[in-house]
């Protein structure tokens, strides 16, 4: 059992690196290991910044997507950024939809200056949220017609969920029902910000009376009276008044619903490949995180990632034997992590890669299965082995062979040489050498790297190889580089 | 129209590229499996993604002899500014098998956007599955889909789908028997040994090996192959199952790619009948077409028997439309109409249709009573079956959509068999594709597809009837 004092290994540096950020540098496991060498020092070090205002710029989506992608590829807040994904996919909205590239760049914003704060706030500040509000249809909400897209989802996903641990509803459709009632009458104005606008409004001048509303009298453990939310009156406090109560359900093990629902989903985000495998997260590990940080009042996000990243649960899969539980890379972080360890950037105002056909990146990042700010529905995307398929591996591997023999001496080519001693002729040396910059030599199998032997020696024909030569790089050498970024073990982390 | 395998061949560049090796050449194993199953027949399921509004699909058309259908449907569904109801006039009811709900005698018509099936079902080729739902229903799309997928109304936690429990038994890990065309692996495809092949389009199924440097190509192959085996014997679930996709994407690129010019080549007009349509339903049948003709022209390493698309946009909360084109479910009907009509008669000229059927499903309907401009979501809804052998008419009942008779504006699942509404569940429609169609005993059905629900019999799946008459 490990705590915030315990030391890390290497190997527990590199993981921590690969998990919240774009994959570890030699260089970079070095510094995080002299000057952070425990977990909480290396915790708090990753934790230590004010959330950026950046917001995706650009004059449309695929602008957007490319201006997000850029701000990841530069590194500098890699645990921010993969807040904001985790937090991207939660409160899923798509632009296909929503046809809204401004609107879904403030949401993105908004999501950046809430990723490490307030969870609850921040569910406050998404029921207001132009882009959601037009998403799930709460513009459309009307009070003769309750319209339940927002409630439901509001429940099933951004909260309680549908069930407990336990497998026992968190509610019921008739909640659904009175939270809808709650947000009829909503409406944006001309310049987003919601606002009750008189003349598309329900039918009345002011703020339709809708009548009390009472929600989980069959959980929750509000009692068979449930909790009334009208108290503070109807309009903008009634909104806020339901998030406050979601905010107290107790589940079937009466342990506070959404701090054990967002735990578990940060703990299959930070620690575990929990889709993939028979054994997802415990209430147990879910409850420990909560305990250590007191998530269930605080609502930090932060404290509650510090928690996880201290937790004997983050580190148990950091392991590298076969036994270890392992995590697909979402395509964004495959993608990411590969161009940011071969120190390659995009070319031209479209952002293509160097290499190849000349793609786009936001081409590439679809044909792999996640565009960003297009998550499939309002459920986001699909984690773990969901990432994979025969097309999306099809397409990472595209992405690897474009990114290996894109030329030329600027920081848009492949430059092995910046990044490896090519005066290594020891066939094994050089395959070491290449998994070592690629961050995955403690995750290749002693087969594995017999196969990528046999590859760099033409089956065994060669006996030494001579990376002077620019035919033998060409070839051999960026083909070793390809092979590796589209092998499976370099899919996982 | 067929070529022999040698023309195949001479044409398909990754062939020719001489990366693909004799062990690829044919896999008794598939065929040994097939012949136990499925033998030379097809099975395409179509997913409308979002819940489909059943009762806007099979529409009452007038009060038939004993019920009050129609009336009940104009009650629930607005006319004017955002109404979404459907006029008698306009309804489609297309010659063939009658087209009348079996308990009330009402007439029922297709929605108007759907002219593309109610074609077919003129010519009898499409069996209407009615009220199809399960026990305690869920209104969450996620949940309702893995329901309909893993075929586990009670949420058991099954995590296998209904067709991939069928596959994991029958094929080893680098077979393809099933094909989806979208770009993750369906739910009810789903298990775990058995490769599922996902293609967008299959001329872009090449590997790519760095065609500048095409001496390498065979060693990398090589190299990837080894890892892929590797990884399936690693023991570690995640490596494991990525190894799979990859052996099985590896197999498929020396293959797939050739069938595109092979069916383009041979097949033009079919070719360019989906390319007129331009919708993504179309150009999604095409590419199983393009593989069951290669199926059918013995390509080496094509066998896939089973397939699944989808078509997005049926989760109409706002501007649903009626029955006038343009709005969003005329769109949505029309798309998959037109595809399924073009896809069947491209399928009979290549001589498949009568071993071909396609199933069409959503996770639930929609809301009997209309909201401002869209529906909610609801409970049951028809399914489709369609093929050159299908037995075309309407099974199972309209269900109840008086107003009193719904709970929370949905209709209520019921197996009471004195219930003149009594609902069809849907595994009865599995159970009878798996038995008649894919010929799996029906005791095997039962035990290792669709297991009977436990409880009360009036409320629960508790009696099967894989023998529905369709097929």
């Amino acid at each position: 059992m490990g705590d915030e004092n315990t030391a890390l290994s290497a190997g527990d540096v590199r993981h921590l690196l690969r998990r919240t950020g774009f994959g570890a540098k030699p260089k970079e496991v070095e510094k995080m290991s002299a000057k952070y060498p425990t977990r909480g020092a290396a915790a708090d070090k990753l934790l230590k910044f004010k959330p950026a205002n950046f917001r995706p710029g650009g004059k449309d989506i695929r602008a957007r997507q490319v201006s997000w992608f850029k701000y990841m590829l530069k590194g500098k807040r890699a645990l921010q950024e993969k807040m904001v994904l985790f937090l991207h996919d939660h409160f899923a909205t798509n632009n296909d939809t929503l046809g809204d590239d401004l609107q879904m760049a403030n949401q993105n914003r908004l999501l950046r200056q809430g990723c490490i704060g307030d969870f609850k706030q921040l569910v406050k500040d998404i029921n207001l949220d132009p882009a959601m509000m037009d998403f799930l249809d709460t513009v459309r909400n009307r009070k003769e017609q309750p319209n339940e897209n927002y409630p439901r989802e509001l429940l099933e996903l951004f909260t309680v969920g549908v069930t407990d641990f336990q497998g026992n509803n968190n509610y019921e459709q008739e909640d659904i029902v009175q939270i809808a009632r709650a947000f009829s009458g909503w409406r944006l104005n001309e310049k987003d910000d919601p606002f009750l606008q008189e003349s598309r409004h329900d039918f009345m001048e002011d703020f339709p009376k809708r009548g009390p509303k009472v929600i989980f009298q069959t959980t929750g453990s509000f009692g068979p009276g449930g909790r009334s939310f009208t108290t503070l009156g109807e309009g903008a406090t009634e909104i806020e008044e339901v998030i406050d109560i979601l905010f107290e359900h107790t589940d079937s093990d009466g342990e506070n619903t959404v701090a054990r629902r967002i735990a578990r989903r940060l703990l299959e985000y930070f620690a575990h490949g929990a889709y993939a495998t028979s054994d997802p997260p415990t209430a147990a590990a879910a409850d420990a995180v909560i305990a250590e940080s007191g998530f269930d009042s605080n609502w930090d996000l932060g404290a509650l990632i510090r928690a996880i990243l201290v937790s004997d649960a983050f580190y148990e899969t950091a392991g590298s034997g076969p036994a270890t539980p392992r995590s697909v890379k979402w395509p964004i972080d495959y993608a990411v992590t590969s161009m940011r360890l071969l120190g390659m950037k995009l070319k031209g105002k479209d952002a293509r890669l160097d290499g190849g056909a000349r793609r786009r990146i936001v081409d590439h990042l679809s044909d792999m299965g996640q565009e960003l700010f297009d998550p499939p529905s309002v459920f986001g995307w699909d984690w773990e082995n969901s990432w994979i398929t025969s097309r999306t591996v099809l397409s990472r591997a595209i992405f690897a062979r474009d990114l290996t023999v894109a030329r030329g001496n600027s920081a848009t080519g492949f430059r092995p040489h910046k990044l490896m001693d090519t005066e290594l002729t020891d066939p094994p040396a050089i395959v070491d050498a290449v998994t070592d910059v690629l961050g995955v030599s403690d995750r290749i199998s002693p087969t594995e790297r017999a196969i990528l032997i046999d590859y760099l020696t033409d089956e065994g024909v060669q006996s030494s190889i001579d990376l002077e030569n620019e035919d033998v790089v060409e070839r051999k050498l960026a083909g070793l580089f390809a092979v590796v970024m589209q092998s499976p073990a370099y899919q996982l982390h | 129209m067929a070529i022999s395998r040698r023309q195949f061949l001479g044409r398909s560049g990754a062939v020719a590229g001489g990366v693909v090796g004799a062990s690829l050449f044919g896999n008794p194993f598939t065929r040994d499996a097939m012949a136990m199953t499925l033998g030379d027949r097809y099975v395409v399921s179509l997913y409308l993604d979002g819940g489909n509004d059943g009762l806007n699909t099979i529409t009452p058309v007038d009060n038939g002899g004993s019920g009050a259908l129609r009336a009940d449907y104009e009650a629930a569904r607005n006319t004017g500014s955002g109404g979404i109801r459907l006029s008698s006039g306009e309804l489609l009811v297309p010659g063939g098998p009658s087209l009348l709900d079996p308990n009330t005698g009402s007439q029922l018509g297709f929605h108007p956007g759907l002219y593309g099936l109610s074609n077919l079902y003129g010519q009898g080729k499409v069996a209407v599955i009615q009220g199809c739902g399960y026990p305690n229903a869920s209104l969450s799309h996620d949940t309702s889909a893995k329901v309909w997928e893993r075929a586990d109304p009670n949420r058991s936690g099954i995590s296998t789908g209904w067709v991939g429990r069928h596959l994991a038994a029958h094929f080893g890990p680098s077979d393809i028997p099933a094909v989806a065309v979208r770009g993750s692996i369906p739910g009810e495809f789903d298990q775990t040994t058995t490769s599922v092949l996902t293609v967008s389009r299959v001329e872009q199924f090449n590997f790519p090996y760095d065609s500048s440097n095409g001496s390498d190509s065979t060693f990398r192959r090589n190299a990837l192959m080894a890892l892929a085996d590797e990884s399936l014997l690693s023991g570690q679930p995640v490596q494991s199952q990525v190894g799979a996709a990859d052996k099985s994407t590896l197999l498929a690129a020396d293959s797939y790619p050739g069938l595109h010019d092979a069916y383009e080549d041979d097949r033009p007009s079919f070719d360019q009948m989906y390319d007129d349509l331009g919708t993504s339903a179309a150009r999604d049948l095409r590419e199983i077409s393009k593989i069951i003709y290669g199926v059918e022209n013995a390509v080496p390493n094509v066998n896939a028997r089973y397939f699944e698309l989808r078509n997005g946009g049926y989760d109409n909360h706002s501007d649903q439309g009626g029955g006038s084109p343009g709005g969003r479910h005329y769109n949505n009907h029309e798309e998959v109409g037109q595809a399924l009509e073009t896809f069947y008669a491209d399928c009979d000229d290549m001589g498949v249709a009568d071993k071909l059927i396609v199933f069409v499903w959503s996770e639930f309907s929609r809301r009997i009573l209309q909201n401002d401009t869209g529906t909610d979501h609801g409970t049951q809804g028809p399914m489709f079956v369609l093929g050159g052998t299908v037995n075309g008419g309407v099974y199972g009942n309209h269900p109840d959509i008086a107003d009193g008779s719904l709970e929370s504006g949905n209709t209520i699942y019921t197996q009471d068999v004195a219930n003149p509404y009594r609902s069809t569940d849907f595994r009865d429609v599995y159970g009878t594709i798996m038995k008649h169609w894919v010929n799996v005993p029906h005791a095997t059905v039962l035990s290792n597809l669709l297991p009977l629900d436990t409880g009360d019999p009036n409320e629960r799946w508790a009696t099967e009837n894989f023998d529905m008459g369709f097929l």
